[in-house]
């Protein structure tokens, strides 16, 4: 609002630049006035430029962001370990893991498989040899195992295939056939219960019994209790005593912790 | 076969209100194999019980529709033809010959492919001259040995592709190719042969012994173009099957068929690569048959390999392939290999240099006898319930040893650079 001590100048500026709307009756609103007084005046009282700019220029200065993030570390985490763990020429064994990867950044070649996790591992003892096979694949780098120190891969496409039988003569065990058909029968059941009751690999990647029976594992055992019988007061006075002497003990033993960590502050403090 | 009757029901009923029997002259014509259905109802009918008789004791495999009769064909070697419903369908039809059938779009069809053939008949005429001409003049006046010889060899080519071209389009060669009655001696028929072999069969034999690795291990490559077909007995083997050892105690029958003209002489190898020898640690070949000089020609695909001559083929005689208990499975690798120009090898030397079975690989042969491989086939066979009888018959070594895998002996802990531990 413009005060009205200021209407005085203003008029005479009216007056100046425009007699002809003094006969006005709204001359005298001092709203109005006002409006119009702003309409003309800006052809000859320029306005400062920082002013239009005002609500654009919100600068925020270094005051927030320098401050730093409150979980910087979160964004490093610890190495997981990949790579070589193998080089090329070294003697492994069956079942060594040669190189560890996300994703198939390698291929196994000749003698070497690829883990659930595409860890590389050695299928046969043998020297590790890394390599390309343009005929086999134009991209894909391989790794594989060669028998001889000074063995080159990849072979010729058309070489008989190199392998070791891995194997010792030993007398002959009773065989187990498997059933010639899987289809289930009257008479089987007891045996595939059995066969549901051993170990086999659960979540979490363990070889463990199912839960319902490891809950019937006294069941099993053979072991019994007595029924229980809320009439027997003396087994339930005994099961109380035994409960408040537990307690008893279990008091006794933080009031000590207690008197300790007193009595040492008590210590340091005098 | 009510079922039969009924489904084909709505073509009869189509064939007798077109033609009111006007074609009994024409079915004498006729030289395809609906002829001997002569109106069977209607001889039934005339004189009713010596006929019928007669077709059960003598039933037509073009129009048997009972199980019952079907398996009496069967039994006698003789394949019915076509579908159950046709045949049910035949018997009951008025007969028209294929190429009368009473339909107007049909018959301008067939005289635009009888038109085409007639042109392709003719070239065929003028390239044969042409070919005769070119294989009289001598290699002077037709410029060259060498060109003389490609071109004979092109026009040879082009004149197989006509002949094929010529009968491709016929509705009643597809028919009979179809029914499985098409002459093999006849290009057409050869040619639709191989590629229904092509198709699918020869993709899967060839998807089979090259992911066994059977193709670089007994041998380095192998283009199969014969069919080849093994059977244990009655039991078709599929390439790459497993086969139990007391079916593979005699040896296999072979159904061959090639799909080029002539005959051809081949030689039949059965092979094993995966022979256990603990002392090497590694693997041995043996060959499980060996027999050269059997001939296969289009029609004669049959080939019993305890039946050929012990006197001038068989060189190696079956013997039932075992696996030891433990050992991996073992690749029954059976190759059929051309020899050259079709020539006999000498049955005396052969027999008289390949003598030891074990070691003996397929690789050596080749390159000794100058063979070629135009076919394989493939079984594998492992430790089974029968074995161990089948090793006491043929007396193998130590059947109460069994293979165990080798204990893997860990590497020792190494400290690897122990400067960057923390």
């Amino acid at each position: 609002m413009v005060q009205p001590r200021l209407l005085a100048p203003l008029r005479v500026l009216e007056r100046a630049f425009a007699p002809t709307l003094r006969t006005t009756p709204q001359l005298y609103q001092p709203q109005s006035l006002l409006q119009r007084t702003f309409s003309a005046t800006p052809p000859i009282s320029k306005p400062i430029p920082s002013l239009r700019l005002l609500p654009l220029s919100h600068v925020r200065h270094a005051s927030h962001a320098s401050q730093g993030q409150a979980n910087r570390h979160a964004r490093r985490p610890a190495g997981k370990r990949l790579g070589a763990k193998r080089t090329g020429g070294e003697y492994v064994v069956r079942g060594c893991i040669i190189f560890r990867q996300r994703g198939t950044k390698w291929f196994p070649g000749e003698n070497c498989d690829m883990g659930r996790d595409h860890t590389i591992y050695a299928t046969e003892a043998g020297y590790v040899r890394y390599y390309l096979d343009p005929q086999k694949h134009p991209d894909r780098k391989f790794i594989g195992i060669v028998f001889d120190k000074d063995g080159k891969l990849p072979r010729p496409r058309n070489a008989p295939t190199a392998r070791k039988l891995n194997k010792v003569l030993a007398p002959r065990r009773e065989d187990k056939f498997a059933p010639a058909s899987d289809l289930i029968t009257a008479a089987q059941p007891a045996a595939t219960g059995d066969a549901a009751s051993g170990p086999q690999l659960r979540p979490g990647y363990m070889y463990r019994e199912a839960n319902w029976q490891i809950g019937r594992a006294a069941e099993k055992a053979g072991v019994t209790t007595k029924p229980f019988n809320r009439k027997n007061r003396w087994v339930a006075w005994r099961k109380r005593q035994a409960k408040r002497e537990r307690g008893a003990q279990m008091r006794s033993l933080r009031g000590k912790d207690k008197s300790k960590k007193k009595a040492k502050k008590g210590k340091g403090g005098r | 076969m009510a079922h039969c009757e009924r489904a084909s029901k709505p073509l009869l009923q189509c064939l007798r209100s077109t033609y009111v029997r006007g074609f009994t002259g024409l079915q004498v014509q006729s030289t395809r194999a609906f002829q001997s259905s002569a109106a069977p109802c209607e001889e039934a009918q005339t004189e009713s019980k010596p006929k019928k008789q007669s077709f059960y004791d003598n039933p037509d495999p073009n129009l048997a529709s009972s199980p019952k009769v079907e398996r009496k064909l069967m039994r006698q070697g003789i394949m019915p033809v076509g579908s159950r419903r046709r045949r049910a369908a035949l018997q009951h039809s008025s007969n028209i010959p294929f190429e009368h059938l009473p339909f107007q779009c049909f018959q301008e069809a067939r005289k635009v492919l009888l038109a085409d053939r007639e042109e392709k008949l003719k070239e065929i005429e003028s390239v044969r001259q042409k070919l005769s001409r070119l294989q009289s003049l001598s290699a002077e006046e037709a410029g060259g040995e060498q060109s003389r010889k490609s071109r004979i060899v092109a026009l040879e080519m082009r004149l197989e592709r006509l002949k094929i071209l010529a009968d491709i389009n016929d509705p009643i060669v597809k028919k009979r190719f179809e029914d499985g009655l098409g002459d093999m001696n006849k290009p057409i028929y050869r040619y639709l042969a191989d590629q229904k072999w092509r198709e699918y069969r020869r993709k899967i034999l060839v998807q089979r012994i090259t992911q066994m690795r059977v193709i670089p291990d007994v041998l380095a490559n192998c283009d199969p173009v014969v069919d080849t077909k093994l059977y244990f007995g009655k039991r078709a083997i599929q390439p790459g099957d497993f086969v139990n050892s007391m079916v593979t105690t005699n040896p296999p029958k072979l159904d061959v068929q090639m799909f080029e003209r002539g005959q051809k002489l081949v030689t039949i190898a059965v092979v094993d690569p995966d022979v256990p020898n603990v002392e090497k640690d590694g693997y041995d070949y043996k060959m499980h048959y060996f027999a050269v000089n059997v001939p296969i020609s289009p029609t004669s695909t049959k080939i019993n390999l305890a039946e050929l001559s012990a006197d001038s083929q068989v060189v190696l005689p079956w013997v039932p392939p075992v696996a030891q208990k433990g050992s991996p499975y073992h690749r029954l690798s059976m190759f059929i290999l051309e020899q050259r120009d079709s020539k006999p090898l000498d049955f005396a030397a052969v027999k008289a240099k390949e003598t030891v079975r074990e070691n003996m690989t397929l690789r050596a042969l080749q390159t000794r006898y100058l063979l070629k491989p135009i076919g394989a086939h493939l079984f594998r066979t492992q430790w089974d319930e029968n074995t161990l009888e089948v090793m006491k018959q043929i007396g193998f070594p130590e059947p109460d040893l069994e293979l165990r895998t080798k204990r893997v002996e860990p590497l020792p802990y190494k400290r690897r650079n122990p400067s960057t531990f923390r």
